[in-house]
C-alpha cells in the first residue's frame, strides 16, 4: 500500500508538472486558434479543482491496473501498461474529433504528447511499484 | 495468444462500443449536445468515427487479454470500469476547460463506465484461454 500511495504521488506531480508546461505554455497558441472551444481563463481557473480530481482520478486507475495485473514486470511492464492505455485513448481522441471541430494539428500533438506521458508514467510507476513477493527476493 | 480468439473478441467489442456509442452518445444524449451546438461539427465524419472506434477495441482487447488471459467474463467487465475511471478522469479535466453542461459530464462518465464494463465482460467471455496465464507475475 505504501508503495501505491508513492507511486500515485509521482506519477501525478509528473502529469500535473507536464499537462501545465504543454497545455498552459507550449500548445498556448494553437488553443488560442478555436476560442470557440475553450471556457474563459477566469472560469478555468474557477473550475481547475476538476482537473486536479480529474488527473488524480486517472493515475489511481492506472497505478490500480499496474498493481492488479502488470506489477512485477517493472519499468518496460509500466511502459507497456501507458502505451496500451494511450493508444486506446488515442482511438477515443480521434472519435471526439469526428464530432468536435479540433484543428487536426491539435489531436496530433495531443496524441504524441499523451503517448510520451503515458510512458513516463507508466515507468515511474513500474520503477516505484514492487509486489510483495519481488520486495522479499 | 490465441489470435482466433483476440479477433473474434476484438470484433465484438468494436461492434458493441459503436453501437453503444450511436445509441448514447448519438441518440439518448441528442438533446443534452444540442445545448452546444458551438462544440460540434454540423455531422460527424464517419471515417475517423468509425477508425477511433477500431483503434480504441483493439487495444481495449489487446489490454483485457494481456491482463486477465483466462479471467472470463467478470474479471475483464472489472478491468473495463477501472478502465473507465481513466476516460472520467479525462473528462472532468474536459469539463474544466470547454463549456460543457454538467448533464454532458456526467452522460459522457455514466456512459464510459457501462460501455467498458460491458465491452470487457464481452471480450473475457469470447478470450477464455484454456492456456496457463501468462500476466505478469514477479518472479519469485
Amino acid at each position: 500500500m505504501k508503495r501505491f500511495i508513492i507511486a500515485f504521488i509521482a506519477a501525478y506531480i509528473f502529469m500535473f508538472a507536464w499537462g501545465w508546461l504543454l497545455n498552459g505554455v507550449l500548445l498556448k497558441d494553437v488553443y488560442a486558434e478555436t476560442p470557440n472551444l475553450w471556457r474563459s481563463q477566469s472560469e478555468m481557473m474557477s473550475l481547475f479543482h476538476w482537473i486536479i480530481i480529474g488527473q488524480a482520478l486517472l493515475i489511481f486507475a492506472f497505478v490500480a491496473i499496474y498493481a492488479s495485473g502488470f506489477a512485477g514486470g517493472g519499468v518496460m511492464a509500466g511502459i507497456r501498461l501507458g502505451v496500451l492505455l494511450e493508444v486506446a485513448a488515442i482511438g477515443m481522441r480521434l472519435a471526439i474529433y469526428a464530432i468536435q471541430p479540433f484543428p487536426g494539428k491539435l489531436i496530433i500533438y495531443g496524441s504524441a504528447s499523451g503517448l510520451i506521458e503515458m510512458i513516463i508514467v507508466g515507468a515511474i510507476v513500474g520503477a516505484i511499484y514492487k509486489p510483495t513477493a519481488v520486495r522479499a527476493s | 495468444m490465441d489470435w482466433k480468439k483476440f479477433f473474434i473478441a476484438f470484433v465484438a467489442a468494436f461492434g458493441f462500443l459503436f453501437l453503444f456509442g450511436f445509441v448514447w452518445y448519438g441518440m439518448l444524449m441528442h438533446g443534452a449536445h444540442q445545448e452546444v451546438p458551438t462544440l460540434l461539427r454540423a455531422k460527424p465524419d464517419f471515417p475517423w468515427l468509425i477508425l477511433g472506434h477500431i483503434v480504441m477495441a483493439f487495444f481495449f482487447t489487446m489490454l483485457c487479454v494481456r491482463f486477465v488471459p483466462a479471467g472470463g467474463p467478470s474479471g475483464c467487465a472489472m478491468l473495463g470500469i477501472v478502465v473507465a475511471l481513466i476516460y472520467a478522469g479525462a473528462d472532468l479535466i474536459t469539463f474544466a476547460v470547454q463549456p460543457l453542461t454538467t448533464k454532458i459530464l456526467c452522460g459522457w462518465i455514466v456512459g464510459d463506465l457501462i460501455q467498458f464494463a460491458i465491452a470487457g465482460a464481452i471480450i473475457g467471455a469470447i478470450y477464455k484461454s484454456s492456456s496457463p496465464a501468462t500476466r505478469y507475475v514477479p518472479n519469485s
